[in-house]
C-alpha cells in the first residue's frame, strides 16, 4: 500500500463525508414550509420502469400550478406540489409519504402510479392523518375490500374500463372472445371483470390469459390466440408490455385476423406504434376530443404549454382529479384532510371527462364510459382515439364497493 | 395438418427467441471465460445498444446500418470501460471488486440512457422488406422473426469457426484456460481482454438492436435480460461458447413451451431448470468444475 | 480504541438519537438499521466462508412473508411472530443451503439465485395466500407478551429494531470468534487444507448459510411489521444486488462493515434522490469509486483510521494491520 494510494483513498473518504454532511444536513434540519400554502405531495415515478407515467403526472402537476397560481390558489392559498421518486416500489413509495407527511406537511395525496403502491398506503392514511386521491389507479379493490374512508379514486377504475367496453361489444358482430392481461393486481381485476360482463351481454369468452409482469416475448400468446378461434381480443396490458405486445402482435398480422379492444387506449403506445395503432378499439380513460369546455379549455392550455404534445390518459385523469379536489376544498373552505373528506363525499363536478359524482358509499367517481376507435385526425400530428360511444356514468360504474354490476 | 402447423410455429417461435438470447449471453459466457467476472452492467449494455440502434434507424432510414453502428459504438463503450476501470482490478482478490464495479456501470449507464433518451420508449422501424407475414401450414409466422433465425444461426456459425480456425480465436480459448503460460508466452493479455470484453458488449448490442423491434426501446429493459443471461450461461456452462448456443436454444423452449402451457409457471420454469441442470451437472451442462 | 468501549459508545448514541431527531427522520434510520442488519446476515457468507450470494432477498423476502402471513393470520404479540417467522425461515433455508453448496463459486451464487427467483414466482402462482403482486397489506402489531405495546408506536419499534441489531451483532460476533468461525476461516482461506484436516466443509457451510438465512429472515420480518406490508419486490434479484454492494461498500468479512454500509446506503440513496433527478447517476459512480479507491470498504478506511484492535474478528485481519502501518 503506497502512500499516494492511501492519500487517494482519504481524499475520497472526506470527499464523501462532506459531501453526505452538506446534503444530510439540510435534509433534516429543513423545516416545513409556512403554513399558508396547500401542500400536495406526488409519490411518483421518477426514475425506473414507469418513469413515463410519472413524467406525465409531473408535468399536469406543474401546468394545474401554472393555472391555479394565475386564478390566486384555492380559497386564496397557493398551491404547492411537493415531488419524490418512488421507482415504482411499495416499500420505497411508503419511505416517501411518510416523510412529504411528517417532514414536508403534505396532508394530501396523489400521483401514485403502481397499484401496488396505492394498496400499501392506504392502511398508513389514518397514521399519517393524510388523504389519497388516485389519479390513476385502477385495482378494482382498492374501492372494495381495501377501502378506507380517507382514499378517493376520481378516475375511471379497471372494472370500468371492461364495462364500456363488453356494453359496446353486445351489438358488435364479434361473437368469441379472448382475454389477455398482466399478471399483476389491475390486469387481474380487468380480466375479471371483462369476463363478468362479456358474458352477461351473451358473448362467450373462450380463454383468459395471464402474461407475467414485465414480459418481453409474447409469441406464445400471440400463438394461443390465434388458435383460440376468437373473433375479439380483449387486452389489458400497459405500458411497455402493451406496446411490446401490439408490436409483435401487428409482426404476425394479429389485427386482421382478430379485433383489438383494449382496456386503456394510450397515447404513449399510439404515438410508439404510428400507422399500426390505427383502427384499435378500446375503452378510453381521458378522451381527447369529448365536447366539453373544461375539456377544451385544459386541452387548449396543455397543447400550448407543451408543444407538439397531445396530453395522455393520465394526464387527462390528474387534471380531473385536481379539479375534483379542489371543488371539495372550496366547498369545505378549508384543507384540513377530515374535512376535505366531508366535502367530498357526493361531490358532482364537470370536469373534463364531463360530469362526475363522488360516490359517499365507496369514494368512488362515477364516470362516464368512453368507447374509442384509434383514427386518423388532420388536427393533430398523431393518430388519436375518437370516440364512438359514450355511456352514461350510473350505467358504467360498479355496484357499490365491489367490481362488479347488478344492473 | 393444422396441429403440425402449430408445433412448426412454436418451435420457430421458440427458435426466433433463442436467437436474440444467444447474442447475449455468448457475450457474457466469453466474458467470464477470459476475465472471470460476471459482467452485472450486460443489460445495461443491452439496453444501449437498443437505444443506439434506435437512433441510428431514426437518423440515417436504415436498419441495416444500425446492425453494424450499434454493435460498434457499444463494443467501443465496452472497452473503454475495461481500459480505465476493470483493468485496475485485476489481480485483486475478492470477487466484490467486480460486482460492486459493474453493478455501479450497470446503474451509471441505466441513467445516462434516461438523461440522453428521455423517459418515452422509442419505436424501432423494421425495414419494410422485413414486414411480412409468412404462412407455414396454414399458421402466420412473421418474416422478421425468421430474419432473427437465420442471423442467429449466421452469428454462431461465424463466431464458432473465429473461436476455433482463426489465430485471434485460438488466442482468447488460450487465454481462457490458462492466462499466465499465454502471457509467459509473450501476448499481451490486457489487449485480449479488452478486445473480449468489447466484442462481449458488442454481442449484447447487437442483441439489443434485434429486441427493439419486438419491445421497443423502453427504460428497465435491461433488468430482466440480465438475470435471463446468467441463467443461460450457467446452464450451458461458464466460459462454453457452445454452451451459450445450447442453453439459449433449451431457455427459449422452455419459456415459449412453458408459457403456452404452463401459464401459471411461467416465470419459474427457466430457473427449475437451472436447478435440475445444476442438480446434476454442478458446473452447468458443459462447463467445467470450479 | 477498545472494542468494547466503542461498541458501548455506539449504542449509546443509537439509544440517544430518538430524542434529538425529527419524527420522520427515525422512519429513515429504522430502515437503516434493517439493512444494516440484513447485510450483516450475508456477510456471514460473504465475508466469512466467501461464500457469494445472487440470492439473499430469498432471506428477506421469507422473514417479512413469514411474518406478515403469522401476524395478519394467527395473530401471536409481535415479537414471538417475528421470531416464528424466523424459524421458518431457517427450517426452509436448510434444504435451499444443502442443494446451493453442492456447487462452488459462480454456480452457488446463481443457485442462491434461482430460490429467489423461485420464490418470486410463487408468490405470484399462490396469490391467494400471498397476495400476488399486490402482497399482504395491513400486517398489524399485535401487543403482548405479557401486555407490553411499547414496540407499537414508532419510537417503540425503533428500539427493537435496536436491540435486536445490537443483539445479532454480538451474536453473530460470538459465532465468528468461536472454534465454528475458526473453521469458516479455514474453508475461506484454503478449503482444500481444511478438508484435508479432517473436517466436513459441506456441513460448516451449509450451517453458515441457514444462520445467514436466519438473521436475513429477522431483518425482513422486522421490516414487515414497520411498513405493514410484504410485496414481491422483497424477493427481487434487485435488492439480493443492493444487499451485496452493501456488504462490499461496507466492508466484507467484518460485521460492523456491512452494517455501516446498510446504513450508508439507505442514507445516500435517501438523501441523494431529494437532490435531484440524478441521483442514479451519482450513486453509481460511488460504487465505483469505492471500488476503485478505496477496496476495503468503508470499514476499511475507518479501522485503519482508529488503527482497530487486532481482537475484532475480521477476515482481512492480515491486510489491515499492513494498511494501518502505511
Amino acid at each position: 500500500m503506497t502512500t499516494r494510494q492511501s492519500a487517494t483513498r482519504r481524499a475520497v473518504l472526506k470527499a464523501v463525508t462532506a459531501a453526505s454532511a452538506l446534503v444530510a444536513a439540510p435534509s433534516f434540519l429543513r423545516q416545513a414550509s409556512a403554513a399558508n400554502p396547500i401542500k400536495i405531495g406526488i409519490p411518483t415515478v421518477i426514475t425506473g420502469g414507469y418513469a413515463l407515467l410519472g413524467s406525465q403526472v409531473m408535468r399536469t402537476c406543474k401546468l394545474v400550478k401554472k393555472m391555479t397560481d394565475a386564478k390566486g390558489g384555492v380559497i386564496g392559498q397557493p398551491i404547492e406540489f411537493v415531488y419524490q421518486d418512488t421507482q415504482g416500489d411499495p416499500a420505497t413509495c411508503v419511505r416517501k409519504c411518510h416523510e412529504l407527511v411528517e417532514r414536508d406537511n403534505c396532508r394530501i395525496l396523489t400521483g401514485v402510479i403502481v397499484s401496488s403502491e396505492a394498496a400499501a398506503m392506504l392502511p398508513k392514511l389514518e397514521e399519517w392523518n393524510a388523504i389519497f386521491i388516485s389519479h390513476g389507479n385502477g385495482d378494482g379493490r382498492l374501492t372494495a375490500e381495501l377501502l378506507v374512508p380517507r382514499f378517493f379514486r376520481a378516475n375511471t377504475s379497471a372494472p370500468m374500463g371492461a364495462r364500456a367496453l363488453a356494453l359496446y361489444l353486445k351489438d358488435a358482430p364479434e361473437k368469441k372472445f379472448i382475454a389477455i392481461a398482466s399478471d399483476a393486481a389491475w390486469g387481474r381485476s380487468s380480466n375479471a371483470a371483462f369476463e363478468e360482463q362479456i358474458k352477461k351481454v351473451g358473448k362467450d369468452l373462450v380463454d383468459k390469459i395471464y402474461a407475467p409482469v414485465a414480459n418481453k416475448d409474447y409469441s406464445p400468446y400471440i400463438t394461443k390466440i390465434l388458435q383460440s378461434g376468437a373473433q375479439g381480443c380483449y387486452v389489458a396490458l400497459q405500458g411497455d408490455e402493451a406496446r411490446a405486445f401490439y408490436s409483435q402482435a401487428t409482426q404476425y398480422g394479429l389485427a386482421q385476423r382478430v379485433q383489438f379492444f383494449t382496456e386503456i387506449v394510450a397515447q404513449a403506445d399510439i404515438k410508439v406504434l404510428g400507422r399500426d395503432a390505427i383502427g384499435l378499439m378500446g375503452s378510453s380513460r381521458y378522451p381527447l376530443t369529448y365536447d366539453v369546455p373544461q375539456n377544451t379549455a385544459f386541452r387548449e392550455a396543455f397543447m400550448s404549454e407543451y408543444k407538439n404534445e397531445i396530453p395522455d390518459w393520465s394526464d387527462g385523469e390528474m387534471y380531473q382529479a385536481m379539479m375534483i379536489l379542489f371543488a371539495a376544498i372550496e366547498k369545505a373552505g378549508s384543507p384540513e384532510p377530515m374535512k376535505i373528506v366531508a366535502a367530498m363525499e357526493d361531490l358532482d363536478v364537470t370536469s373534463v371527462k364531463g360530469p362526475v359524482l363522488m360516490r359517499k358509499c365507496d369514494h368512488q367517481g362515477e364516470n362516464q364510459g368512453f368507447v374509442v376507435k384509434v383514427a386518423k385526425n388532420d388536427k393533430y400530428a398523431e393518430p388519436i382515439g375518437e370516440i364512438v360511444k359514450i355511456y352514461p356514468r350510473e350505467l358504467n360504474t360498479p355496484d357499490c364497493r365491489s367490481a362488479s354490476y347488478s344492473k | 395438418m393444422d396441429f403440425l402447423g402449430f408445433i412448426l410455429a412454436q418451435c420457430l417461435s421458440a427458435l426466433s427467441q433463442a436467437a436474440i438470447l444467444f447474442f447475449i449471453a455468448c457475450g457474457l459466457t466469453l466474458i467470464f471465460g477470459i476475465m472471470r467476472i460476471v459482467n452485472f452492467a450486460h443489460g445495461a449494455i443491452f439496453m444501449l445498444g437498443a437505444y443506439v440502434g434506435v437512433t441510428t434507424v431514426a437518423v440515417t432510414g436504415s436498419f441495416l446500418l444500425s446492425l453494424f453502428v450499434a454493435p460498434i459504438v457499444v463494443g467501443a463503450v465496452g472497452m473503454a470501460f475495461e481500459r480505465l476501470f476493470l483493468r485496475r482490478l485485476y489481480g485483486r482478490r475478492d470477487g466484490g471488486a467486480y460486482l460492486l464495479l459493474t453493478f455501479g456501470l450497470a446503474v451509471v449507464l441505466s441513467e445516462l440512457i434516461r438523461v440522453i433518451w428521455g423517459a418515452q420508449p422509442l419505436s424501432a422501424g423494421i425495414p419494410d422488406f422485413l414486414r411480412g407475414i409468412v404462412v407455414i401450414l396454414g399458421q402466420p409466422f412473421p418474416l422478421y422473426r425468421l430474419f432473427l433465425i437465420v442471423l442467429g444461426i449466421a452469428a454462431a456459425i461465424a463466431v464458432w469457426q473465429f473461436l476455433e480456425r482463426t489465430r485471434a480465436g485460438l488466442l482468447i480459448r488460450a487465454v481462457s484456460q490458462n492466462a499466465e503460460m499465454v502471457h509467459a508466452l509473450g501476448t499481451d493479455i490486457d489487449l485480449v481482454r479488452t478486445g473480449v470484453f468489447g466484442f462481449g458488449c458488442a454481442m449484447a448490442a447487437l442483441g439489443g438492436v434485434l429486441a427493439a423491434p419486438l419491445v421497443t426501446a423502453f427504460l428497465g429493459m435491461g433488468t430482466t435480460v440480465v438475470i435471463d443471461a446468467f441463467v443461460i450461461v450457467i446452464i450451458g456452462g461458464m466460459g462454453s461458447f457452445l454452451g451459450s448456443l445450447i442453453g439459449s436454444t433449451l431457455v427459449a423452449f422452455v419459456q415459449v413451451l412453458g408459457a403456452y402451457y404452463f401459464q401459471d409457471l411461467a416465470l419459474a420454469l427457466m430457473y427449475f431448470l437451472m436447478l435440475t441442470v445444476l442438480v446434476i451437472r454442478p458446473g452447468g451442462l458443459l462447463g467445467k468444475e470450479e | 480504541m477498545n472494542a468494547k468501549v466503542g461498541l458501548a459508545v455506539a449504542a449509546a448514541v443509537c439509544a440517544l438519537l430518538p430524542l434529538v431527531v425529527p419524527q420522520y427522520a427515525l422512519t429513515i434510520l429504522i430502515e437503516a438499521l434493517i439493512f444494516g442488519l440484513f447485510a450483516m446476515s450475508l456477510d456471514l457468507m460473504v465475508g466469512y466462508c466467501r461464500l457469494y450470494s445472487f440470492g439473499h432477498a430469498a432471506a428477506y423476502g421469507l422473514g417479512a412473508y413469514s411474518a406478515a402471513l403469522i401476524l395478519t393470520h394467527l395473530g401471536p404479540p409481535l415479537p414471538i411472530g417475528i421470531l416464528i417467522a424466523v424459524a421458518v425461515t431457517i427450517v426452509v433455508a436448510i434444504p435451499i443451503a444443502w442443494i446451493c453448496t453442492r456447487s462452488t463459486g459462480v454456480s452457488f451464487a446463481m443457485l442462491t439465485l434461482a430460490f429467489a427467483q423461485l420464490g418470486y414466482a410463487m408468490l405470484f402462482r399462490f396469490r391467494d395466500i400471498t397476495g400476488g403482486s399486490d402482497g399482504i397489506v395491513g400486517i398489524p402489531r399485535p401487543p403482548g407478551p405479557f401486555g407490553i405495546t411499547w414496540f407499537q408506536g414508532k419510537t417503540g419499534y425503533y428500539y427493537l429494531v435496536l436491540g435486536c441489531l445490537f443483539g445479532s451483532y454480538l451474536l453473530c460476533r460470538a459465532i465468528v470468534r468461536s472454534p465454528f468461525g475458526a473453521v469458516l476461516s479455514g474453508i475461506r482461506e484454503n478449503e482444500a487444507k481444511t478438508i484435508a484436516l479432517g473436517y466436513n466443509t459441506r456441513a460448516y457451510k451449509i450451517a453458515t448459510v441457514v444462520l445467514a438465512y436466519g438473521f436475513g429472515a429477522l431483518a425482513g420480518a422486522l421490516y414487515a411489521g414497520f411498513a405493514g406490508f410484504a410485496s414481491p419486490e422483497l424477493f427481487f434479484w434487485l435488492v439480493s444486488g443492493r444487499v451485496l454492494i452493501m456488504v462490499v461498500v461496507g466492508g466484507a468479512g467484518t460485521l460492523i462493515g456491512p452494517i455501516i454500509g446498510g446504513v450508508f446506503f439507505v442514507f445516500l440513496e435517501h438523501e441523494l434522490s431529494q437532490i435531484t433527478d440524478l441521483w442514479p447517476l451519482i450513486f453509481g459512480s460511488i460504487f465505483i469509486a469505492f471500488v476503485m479507491f478505496a477496496p476495503e470498504g468503508i470499514w476499511g478506511i475507518l479501522s485503519a483510521r482508529f488503527k482497530a484492535d487486532p481482537q475484532l474478528p475480521s477476515a482481512a485481519g492480515g491486510k489491515e494491520t499492513s494498511d494501518a502501518a502505511a
